[in-house]
């Protein structure tokens, strides 16, 4: 250590080498953690989701398509298979295969650790929502029957993940499958946006680009051959049908398109005064809570007050008091009837 | 039998109740609240009457319109914050040096007198020398500035200029991953870190919270403050001409604050990302309306809740600090006393870093209060080599009235331009002083962010003053 350049760059490769270590992602732990994951008893598991995933849907389901779907080749797969046939999970009928009771409520119990997790992260931590579904999918592998159900009590039995999918009870129950795809909905319906299909990639990578999640009402506006347009929270959006099909929608017989025509609070100028509407599903758990709590809740009145100096956040004027916002939240909030004067509200 | 009936029955509700539930769908929990708040909004038409606008509501935009201004928001703050501190370090310079006259030279010697009458030695030396000399200068040194600077600070609180200054920080702090009241979080640190890190109770956010406490450490403490002036007067202001000495100086002293905050706006983005991107987050901010500051209260509840609960604290870790402190300097193994030798021991490995052994020793048993750092550093200083006519003797602190006497301690003792440069880095970046730790962990109730908050600035101080005394080896 006598010499400074030996000793600097010996301090230079230390500090290389821990944050190589310790990157998150790409780090060594985080691969590490990563490449205990593709085990034999994981894949197995993802098998049966899928297998259960498809019964679900009432979609048949193949060798090719499993293997498609866990990204493994098709000789894998049928090894996977055979030793699933062996341990009496599945049945294969000609080129079909379908899961034994057994079979089935094993597929189950890992859904329902997989949404409850989802749940968790969606309401309790403040993990973006591109990542709930793959830290869901690590965890489902990992936590128990037990510690799942103790999560479940300790958010109040909820009774769907945060995608919109029933949680399957304790018992192994869950609700018939009564989505259809966004093709086959009518024009002037409304539904709920339960599900987007994540395969293949390019088709779900276009509808993320697009804003399209999980929990977005929809409100059917025109089908015609090759068009499918809609609008979604109130953004019109136009896909093809094989797009449009990847789409699963729950109908919502008796909703009203509440989000048609509405603005994001955001856009609210200075002494201008709305009619809130509405807070979008991507502001989920604490946060929603907390908005809620401050009185942004339909039909409520919020004007704009004042902005700080750096432009960011906005001061709202809310039920008699002043809160600011971040532009970030302010967009995740609709509003319509905007108005320009400004008085103060009496409620 | 009975048993297996009244099972089967729960059962049966338990699923209805699941049945019901997915009957239901997502959107329960929002239209619950809905509905609440419109029974709420009928009920106080029915009963409450408003006479026309407040007049007061008209004043208050204006206010507003001024303090959240583009061109006057920033200035506005800095100057009452640079005048909080201003009159925080002027004004506690007379009450200071009067409890430091009666604790430290009055006291002391009446007590150590007395006591060497009744006990043997070194019974006096733990209890007077050791416990009772850290308590006083935790006293004399953390008192009268705590006891200006919180109530100060509570006022623009209570008066609501704060949550403006929050409100003005937060897009700053947002591109940190932090909340803006980190902004008033981190001002208080810089006059106290455990009430700074009280103070983080103001952010609701669970992330945003445990960003704020981990690098509230970041902000130089009082106790700090003292440090840098010394060591920059000594060794960086006297690089060049006397004239511009104290420009310099300041300048040195202004620039290690300065890099505390960029430190703490890295430090938090880094988390916000790595260890805590998975807390929960929110973010909201109310801005309550002006009010004429209660000034009694205020005195009162900054006193207790803030000052003198800080003060208890700090106390506390003191004695048993004070009483480690005069033990290793005492107590000898072959003639030389403990202290020496891990002084001797780790001198190779802290000039690796530009420091020297008495300044880790110092951090060491100083951890305490940052405040007893110097006078710590001064009397091991004295007894490593061996001085003779300053200090009171092996284990008892003190600090030297005239800089340039300091100055020759510090010299005797090896010092250079880069161990003073080092010694100011590593004051702002080590470990948080014991209140603290024990603040943390009080406040997060967890182990693991205690031991995160307490281990990440000491690894970034030996960093930072590694890569700096390895440049300044390699250039001279």
């Amino acid at each position: 250590m006598e010499n400074p350049l030996i000793a600097l760059l010996f301090g230079l490769l230390v500090v290389a080498i821990l944050t190589w270590v310790f990157w998150p992602k790409k780090g060594l732990l985080a691969r590490f953690g990563k490449a205990r994951m593709s085990s034999q008893r994981v894949l197995l598991e993802d098998t049966l989701k899928y297998l259960f995933d498809c019964e679900y849907k009432g979609i048949t389901c193949s060798l090719n398509s499993a293997a498609g779907n866990l990204n493994i080749s098709a000789d894998q797969m049928a090894k996977l298979m055979a030793h699933l046939r062996d341990m009496g999970l599945v049945i294969f009928e000609g080129s079909n295969i379908y899961l034994t009771d057994t079979g089935k409520s094993y597929a189950l119990r890992i859904v329902r650790v997989h949404r409850i997790w989802e749940r968790f992260l969606a309401d309790e931590t403040g993990v973006g929502q591109m990542d709930w579904h793959g830290e869901a999918d690590i965890q489902e592998h990992q936590v128990s029957m037990e510690e799942a159900d103790k999560l479940a009590a300790r958010m109040g039995n909820p009774a769907f993940d945060p995608h919109g999918d029933p949680i399957p009870s304790k018992e192994g129950q869950i609700p018939p499958f009564s989505g259809v795809t966004l093709n086959n909905l009518k024009e002037g319906e409304v539904a709920q946006i339960v599900h987007i299909e994540d395969e293949p990639h390019y088709i779900f990578e276009q509808l993320s680009a697009q804003g399209l999640y999980p929990g977005m009402q929809v409100y059917l506006l025109d089908v015609q051959e090759g068009k499918v347009t809609f609008a979604a929270d109130g953004n019109e959006c136009v896909l093809t049908p094989l797009f449009a099909s990847a789409i699963t929608v729950q109908p919502l017989p008796k909703a009203k398109p509440i989000q048609e025509g509405y603005q994001r609070l955001s856009e609210l100028k200075l002494d201008e005064t709305a009619t809130i509407v509405g807070i979008s599903s991507y502001c989920r758990g604490l946060q929603r809570r907390r908005l809620m709590d401050f009185g942004i809740v339909p039909g409520n009145t919020i004007a704009a007050e004042i902005q700080s100096a750096s432009g960011d956040p906005v001061g709202y004027r809310i039920l008699g008091t002043t809160i600011a916002i971040r532009k970030e939240q302010a967009n995740l909030i609709f509003v319509n009837n905007i108005k320009k004067e400004h008085h103060e509200q009496s409620a | 039998m009975k048993e297996v009936a009244k099972n089967k029955e729960v059962e049966d509700i338990l699923g209805m109740a699941n049945d019901l539930k997915w009957d239901l769908g997502m959107g329960i929990h929002d239209k619950i609240v809905s509905s609440l708040y419109a029974d709420a909004a009928q009920i106080a038409r029915k009963t409450v009457s408003i006479d026309g606008e407040r007049p007061a509501f008209s004043f208050e935009r204006k206010v507003d319109k001024v303090v959240t201004s583009r061109l006057f928001g920033f200035p506005i703050m800095f100057v009452l914050l640079a005048l909080v501190f201003w009159i925080t370090i002027s004004g506690a310079n007379y009450p200071s040096g009067l409890l430091a006259s009666l604790l430290l030279d009055t006291l002391h010697p009446l007590l150590k007198s007395a006591a060497d009458g009744i006990m043997p030695w070194w019974l006096s030396g733990v209890l007077v020398d050791g416990a009772y000399l850290a308590m006083a200068w935790v006293i004399a040194v953390m008192l009268p500035p705590m006891a200006i600077f919180f109530p100060l600070f509570t006022l623009l609180e209570d008066l609501g200029y704060l949550p403006r200054v929050a409100f003005n920080m937060d897009s700053l702090f947002r591109k940190a991953g932090a909340h803006g009241k980190q902004a008033l979080t981190m001002s208080m640190g810089f006059g106290c870190n455990a009430a700074g890190v009280i103070a983080a109770r103001v952010i609701d956010s669970p992330r945003e919270r445990l960003i704020a406490i981990i690098t509230n450490n970041f902000s130089l403490c009082n106790g700090r403050w003292p440090t840098q002036i010394l060591i920059a007067t000594i060794f960086i202001g006297g690089m060049v001409s006397p004239f511009w000495a104290g420009i310099v100086s300041t300048g040195a002293v202004v620039g290690v604050a300065v890099l505390g905050i960029v430190f703490s706006l890295i430090v938090s983005w880094g988390l916000s990302r790595t260890v805590l991107k998975g807390e929960a987050s929110t973010f909201s901010l109310e801005l309550p309306p002006y009010r004429p500051p209660r000034i009694f209260q205020t005195l009162y509840t900054s006193l207790i809740d803030r000052t003198l609960f800080v003060l208890w604290r700090a106390i506390v870790f003191a004695i048993p600090a004070g009483i480690v402190i005069w033990l290793v300097s005492n107590i000898t193994i072959e003639g030389i006393s403990l202290a020496e030798h891990f002084i001797d021991w780790s001198n190779p490995f802290a000039m690796i870093f530009g420091l020297n052994g008495v300044i880790l020793l110092a951090y060491i048993i100083a951890i305490p209060a940052n405040e007893i750092v110097i006078p710590t550093i001064l009397m091991l200083t004295v007894l490593v080599t061996g001085m003779t006519g300053v200090g009171e003797g092996s284990g008892v602190m003190f600090e030297l009235d005239s800089i340039t006497g300091t100055e020759q301690i510090l010299r005797a003792g090896g010092w250079t331009l880069l161990t003073g440069i080092n010694l100011m880095l590593f004051s702002l970046l080590h470990n948080p002083c014991s209140t603290t730790i024990y603040t943390i962990y009080k406040e997060t109730k967890s182990v693991k962010w205690t031991m995160v908050a307490t281990v990440l600035p000491i690894v970034l101080g030996f960093m930072v003053c590694f890569f700096t005394a390895q440049l300044w080896y390699l250039f001279t």
